[in-house]
């Protein structure tokens, strides 16, 4: 069971599970199925969860463990839940309709991911702070970052926007840990509550919008000009 | 503890709302709390005057003379906003104004009086928090609360402009939260920053030397992106002209003045950092890169416009860019005048929306076409302070964003900075016909044949108060606002 205390591994380990990561939020970009997408990024929640508690444990951080048990009950169980019952409620399981075609969007997603390693290697410094991960970590936080971006513009349904937006916190809360192990845990708190509130306002505007649309097309929502 | 005071009374406002089962309750509990924060925020102004910036809780609550200028501001707007909501919505109420919701009536009432004071005590809480994520998670609040105020009047519109508010504000809050991460990263080999008071903006500041510059431009580059999406900065403007425009008045006054300013609060608190850090070069010049396109983008809008709400709108995006060109030039002229333009902005932009949302609720619509001019024969006290606020704030002498925008127009061509002064005079000029020009017509023109209209106490009173106010720092700005000012302006450029 040396394994268990040998930090070479927990740094291949920590490697591995943001690969996956980095993986999931492709197969976001290739997913047409609404509901397969909020059930994609539980996932990548929750391998965030693990990762955050695997740097917890090989690098003694006790306190980083709070950080990965509010990102599994929020991000991989609570979001995802209220996200699905939106969906049933709405009772559409429409796909995503993106405006760029699949093939094409994993191009870019690639794209993205190769601009990522560069942004990354550029303010990497490995002498200056001997703990820290490496930059394939934060390859992957700069990654998921611009790929959600890419992610909003390229979708118009109203709901699959919300779940881009939460990728790119998804990708921030990634950065935090592999630069700093997490933010205080007073900032941290704050955040998952906020990020909590906006799925709640964003989940009803959603569902107010498509009472009064009859569509969650957003690139319908064009009255306003000027 | 008075820190503690000015924010969380009103929350406790926004409690006693939701519970309560009256109007009346609501009404009382929001401008007893408002008027309550008021005084706190006077009372802190005058702590951080007489013996330099307060702290509580070891540093995590912390104002110095800029967190005072701006929570004495938005603390006057809303006690003022507060006092007019009241005769607003009650006037919406009589007027069958919010007929096309479903659950009319007391639940609106609820809504508004509930919101807003959790609205307000968030910004309250983002120019109070010492620590830059905790002031990232009180403006991200400021985002969440105020969404359903624009969804107020429940119309299709409305959802329309509550969706790009929250989601463009929600991308752009992503970057400042990564802003903020770098940021906190950026202090990383320094001793003491692994713990929360390394996130605090006072601890970063004083060691700004030894923070890694990479890191640091990139954050700064993150968090003008952001908080600049939040200020309404272009090319992040959309949502502006649509949130303000379907928000109820009060709501939008708040808006364009109060969170204005804690948006740029956020980019000042950065700016200083980056201009520590990097030298002043680089954060200045983004500023009025971003600063110059704001007020050149708006300039087209303002001229072409029919309606006046989303005419305000527009002349917000305008002093935005203003404000962050007046950042960007910098040095001790260009921080002063930030300071004071800020101010005069803050009072004279509420104004104008007090005044847009009289003749809104008088003639059923925002529309120039629609109300055809006349305002002052059938309103002559809202028409005369509409046409005296939208002189202020186009920058007619004597008022007093004539003399904080020349002094803009001097800092800028006193630091060489001549193609920037020379596009401000253009874009300056733009504004100026063109909001003149619609206004003038709206209030002076022909029409208005119907009989005047008598004198609404409350919204009417709280609109005559805001001038009174816009004209008094006109011609005698009282010398301890005066030094709050220039404490502010002193937080900019050090020492």
């Amino acid at each position: 069971m040396d394994f268990l205390y040998n930090p070479e591994f927990g740094e291949r380990l920590v490697t591995l599970m943001a690969a996956m990561v980095l993986v999931l939020q492709i197969a976001m970009v290739g997913q047409r199925g609404l509901a397969m997408n909020i059930r994609l990024f539980g996932a990548q929640s929750f391998l965030l969860g693990a990762i955050a508690a695997a740097i917890a444990w090989y690098n003694h951080a006790p306190h980083i463990y709070v950080a990965a048990g509010m990102t599994v009950l929020v991000k991989a169980i609570l979001v995802p839940v209220l996200l699905e019952k939106l969906v049933k409620r709405i009772g559409i399981q429409h796909e995503i309709a993106p405006i760029v075609n699949v093939p094409l969007s994993i191009v870019i997603s690639g794209g993205l991911t190769l601009v990522a390693y560069v942004v990354a290697e550029s303010f990497y410094h490995p002498e200056a702070h001997a703990a820290s991960l490496g930059h394939n970590t934060l390859a992957v936080a700069v990654s998921l970052f611009l790929i959600g971006f890419f992610m909003m513009i390229n979708r118009r349904k109203a709901l699959t926007q919300v779940v881009a937006l939460l990728t790119l916190e998804n990708g921030v809360f990634l950065a935090a840990i592999c630069l700093t192990y997490g933010m205080p845990l007073i900032v941290e708190l704050g955040v998952f509550f906020d990020v909590l509130v906006a799925v709640l306002v964003l989940g009803i505007l959603v569902y107010r919008i498509r009472e009064s649309f009859d569509s969650m097309d957003v690139s319908k929502l064009r009255r306003l000009r000027g | 503890m008075i820190l503690l005071l000015l924010f969380l009374v009103p929350l406790a406002a926004a409690v006693i709302s939701a519970l309560a089962r009256t109007r009346r309750v609501m009404e009382i509990a929001n401008l007893a709390a408002f008027g309550i924060a008021f005084a706190a925020a006077l009372a802190v102004a005058g702590q951080v005057a007489a013996g330099g910036p307060v702290s509580l809780w070891g540093g995590f609550l912390y104002a110095d003379a800029l967190s005072a200028l701006v929570a004495l501001l938005t603390a006057s707007v809303a006690v003022v906003c507060s006092v007019y909501a009241v005769g607003f919505l009650r006037e919406d109420e009589r007027s069958g104004a919010f007929e096309d919701d479903k659950d009319a009536g007391l639940s609106q009432f609820r809504k508004y009086y509930t919101l807003t004071p959790v609205f307000v005590s968030a910004m309250l809480l983002v120019v109070l928090a010492n620590n830059l994520g905790v002031m990232w998670v009180a403006i991200e609040a400021t985002t969440l609360a105020s969404v359903f105020l624009v969804t107020f009047y429940g119309k299709v519109t409305s959802l329309e402009a509550a969706w790009k508010y929250a989601i463009i504000g929600g991308v752009g809050l992503s970057m400042a939260l990564f802003a903020t991460v770098l940021a906190y990263y950026s202090a990383h080999n320094l001793p003491g920053s692994d713990t929360l008071a390394g996130l605090n903006w006072s601890v970063l500041a004083a060691q700004a030397g030894q923070l890694d510059k990479t890191t640091m431009r990139l954050a700064f580059i993150l968090a003008l992106l952001g908080y600049g999406t939040k200020a309404g900065l272009a090319p992040m403007h959309t949502w502006k002209p649509d949130a303000y425009s379907e928000a109820p008045v009060p709501s939008a006054a708040l808006l364009s003045s109060a969170m204005l300013n804690c948006a740029l609060y956020g980019l000042v608190r950065y700016y200083v950092l980056a201009g520590r850090c990097l030298g002043a070069d680089f954060p200045g010049g983004l500023l009025l890169l971003f600063g110059m396109l704001s007020m050149g983008i708006s300039v087209p809008f303002v001229l072409v416009q029919k309606n006046f709400r989303r005419l305000l709108a527009y002349h917000t995006i305008d002093h935005a860019g203003i404000m962050a060109t007046a950042l960007g030039i910098g040095g001790k002229l260009g921080a002063f005048a930030l300071m004071l333009h800020m101010t005069y902005h803050t009072v004279a932009k509420s104004l104008l929306f007090l005044c847009a949302g009289n003749v809104c609720q008088q003639f059923k619509t925002d529309l120039f076409d629609k109300v055809k001019g006349g305002v002052i024969r059938i309103m002559p006290v809202t028409g005369t302070v509409f046409l005296m606020a939208m002189l202020a704030i186009v920058g007619m002498p004597p008022f007093p964003l004539f003399q904080s925008e020349f002094l803009i127009l001097r800092a800028a061509f006193g630091s060489g900075h001549y193609l920037a002064t020379a596009l401000f005079v253009l874009f300056g000029t733009g504004i100026f016909a063109g909001a003149l020009l619609h206004v003038g017509g709206l209030v002076l023109g022909s029409g208005g044949e119907q009989p005047a209209v008598p004198l609404h106490p409350w919204r009417d009173l709280s609109m005559l108060a805001m001038a009174a106010i816009l004209v008094i720092i006109g011609f005698w700005l009282p010398v301890p606002l005066l030094d709050l000012i220039r404490g502010a302006a002193r937080v900019v450029t050090g020492g």
